[in-house]
């Protein structure tokens, strides 16, 4: 089996080249960079290195009726999205949405791919207080007005896929993913625990679970194999209240109202230019929104393994 | 919140060495670092039964009869009234349920969805096992082989005035529906009691407002009365024997087999307040 791995330079992508190379039923891997961003793969006879400009549906069809159809690709992993909260606007819009959009029409008229496994969060869930804390795939999505752009992107990028499931002989599959609590991985509680001091809501403990970066890359894996098509959540191996996750991570936290959190976390924005949003948040700050892996568990055989790395339990 | 450790450490100081060792095993489904999906921790669990030991056994001296009924295993629903305008009654309740089931089982409160909102409580309950009352909750739940403590009288049955005392409100047909789904028995639950333990002037709608509910009563009393605990449970009635799975969408079933349990449970209550001479005694 031949695999094009999109996004192969980021963080999450490389986990998964790395993951298809020591996977005996891979042949061949056609590993796709966002432009730009160097790759840190070491060179391997099964992996062919290139990159292009997601955002640029032209280069995108190039890649896929020229290099993944000489190479016989049959299953496309897509990683490669715009990570940060900070960016806006239409190019932004352009690489997370009509970039998957163009890759689904590309696919579904192509010659020898047959399966595509689309990287989607756990972010396009609605988190409130009369929603059930442990979320199944036919969970309410986040369609709220007020939603950023990233989260915006991501619910369209995760309706846009769903859409064509079963309409082609394309076989699709969306991996709704748990926050993975790594660098580069567009994780707002990464960069919540960066701080030297975390605020949190005074009265609530909310669950919360992470998923590592060896096991996003192991439910990718386990998505290429199977036979079966749809969205399926992928949890983590961490599922812990807010407060254990700051101590595991070694940071003071301080308990304060909301309003003051808010406005504390938008005046460090505006001075350090994190990613972290407390409105982007504030309904997880506030109530528990586990994701349910027991489809993924029945169809996919992915059951999560690897934990975070703490550095708190490091020491 | 206390921290798991501060919570073990002060749990085994105010439990006693047979308690310990009763609620040794559990079930729970840890989920990784300690705690179940929910939120449960087991330090909270015994740090709740060491904080109520004394409410339970001298204040309330609960009084439990039938607690063999409950089932040792697999998924099940307690249905119980629901009175007192405080959930004392659910703090009892699941007190008895830990301290007679053997091996001690917990009682997975189904709460209305404004109690996980309300600051510090939402997450103390949350501990002890408390879940928002949505029905994928409950279908999780159910599907761990957890025990759930329902009361399908919902907020009209703990608000209502004194004079309506021991007369139970309509009941909702979710826990109805949930064991017909999941193949459950319900097991019915009277709890007699609590509706003496602080009676109240009045409802205030506009306090209601506030927390999302239909209103808030205020206490004629500062502190609840030291009123007798009765809390007795019925036979379990099989639902998943009468019932297959697909019939959990059809209303008359779901109506019937709720009525039936508001018969028993209110078969219980009668026999409660036959059973006791006085409401302190």
């Amino acid at each position: 089996m031949n695999v094009l791995v999109t996004g192969a330079s980021s963080p999450i992508g490389e986990q998964v080249v790395q993951r298809l190379l020591r996977d005996s039923r891979v042949a061949h891997i056609l590993a796709v960079a966002d432009k730009g961003v160097p790759f840190s793969i070491p060179e391997n006879p099964r992996i062919t290195l290139t990159e292009i400009k997601f955002k640029s549906q032209r280069q995108l069809h190039t890649l896929l009726f020229g290099l993944a159809l000489k190479k016989s690709v049959q299953v496309v992993i897509h990683t490669s999205q715009a990570e940060s909260a900070n960016r806006e606007g239409d190019s932004v819009h352009a690489h997370n949405v009509e970039s998957l959009r163009a890759l689904v029409k590309f696919s579904e008229r192509h010659p020898t791919i047959r399966r595509l496994v689309i990287r989607s969060s756990g972010a396009v869930y609605q988190v409130q207080r009369d929603l059930p804390a442990l979320i199944s795939e036919d969970h309410p999505l986040n369609m709220a007005a007020g939603a950023p752009q990233w989260v915006r992107d991501r619910v369209e990028a995760d309706f846009t896929a769903c859409a064509r499931m079963g309409l082609s002989t394309l076989q699709v599959v969306v991996l709704r993913m748990a926050e993975i609590l790594a660098s580069g991985c567009g994780s707002q509680m990464y960069d919540y625990l960066d701080s030297s001091l975390c605020l949190r809501p005074i009265g609530f403990d909310p669950m919360l679970n992470f998923l590592s970066l060896e096991d996003a890359a192991q439910a990718f894996q386990h998505a290429t194999h199977t036979s079966e098509q749809g969205v399926f959540n992928i949890p983590g191996a961490d599922t812990l209240p807010l407060t254990e996750v700051i101590s595991l991570w070694g940071r003071p936290s301080v308990a304060m109202p909301e309003p003051g959190i808010y406005w504390m976390y938008k005046v460090r924005q505006h001075l350090r230019g994190g990613q972290f949003r407390y409105g982007m948040n504030r309904r997880r700050f506030h109530y528990p929104g586990i994701l349910d892996g027991r489809r993924a568990m029945d169809v996919l055989r992915y059951v999560p393994s690897q934990s975070v790395s703490w550095p708190e339990l490091k020491e | 919140m206390l921290s798991p450790e501060r919570m073990a450490k002060l749990a085994h100081r105010l439990l006693s060495p047979e308690m310990k060792d009763r609620l040794h095993n559990f079930h729970f489904e840890d989920a990784g670092h300690g705690y179940d999906a929910f939120g449960m921790h087991p330090s909270a669990i015994h740090l709740g039964i060491g904080l109520f030991s004394w409410i339970y056994e001298s204040y309330f001296r609960v009084i439990s009869k039938g607690a063999d009924k409950i089932p040792a295993h697999g998924s099940a629903i307690l249905a119980a009234n629901h009175s007192g305008n405080l959930p004392i009654d659910a703090m009892m309740l699941w007190n008895d349920v830990l301290r007679q089931t053997h091996p001690p089982r917990v009682a997975r409160g189904i709460a209305d969805h404004f109690v996980p909102a309300l600051p510090f409580i939402g997450t103390l309950f949350s501990r002890g096992g408390m879940v928002g009352g949505s029905a994928g909750n409950v279908r999780s739940l159910l599907n761990q082989g957890e025990l759930l403590m329902i009361f399908p009288e919902g907020v009209p049955g703990i608000i209502k005035p004194w004079e309506q005392r021991y007369q139970l409100q309509t009941f909702r047909v979710g826990h109805a529906q949930m064991a017909i789904q999941h193949g459950c028995p319900i097991v019915p639950v009277g709890i007699i009691g609590a509706e003496e333990q602080l009676p109240s002037l009045f409802s205030s709608k506009r306090l209601g407002k506030i927390f999302g509910i239909e209103a808030v009563p205020i206490p004629l009393v500062p502190v609840p009365l030291p009123v007798r605990y009765r809390i007795y449970y019925g036979e379990p009635i099989p639902v998943q024997e009468r019932y297959n799975p697909s019939q959990a969408d059809d209303p008359l079933i779901l109506k019937e087999v709720a009525e039936e349990v508001k018969a028993a449970v209110h078969v219980l209550i009668q026999k409660g307040l036959s059973d006791r001479t006085g409401v302190f005694q």
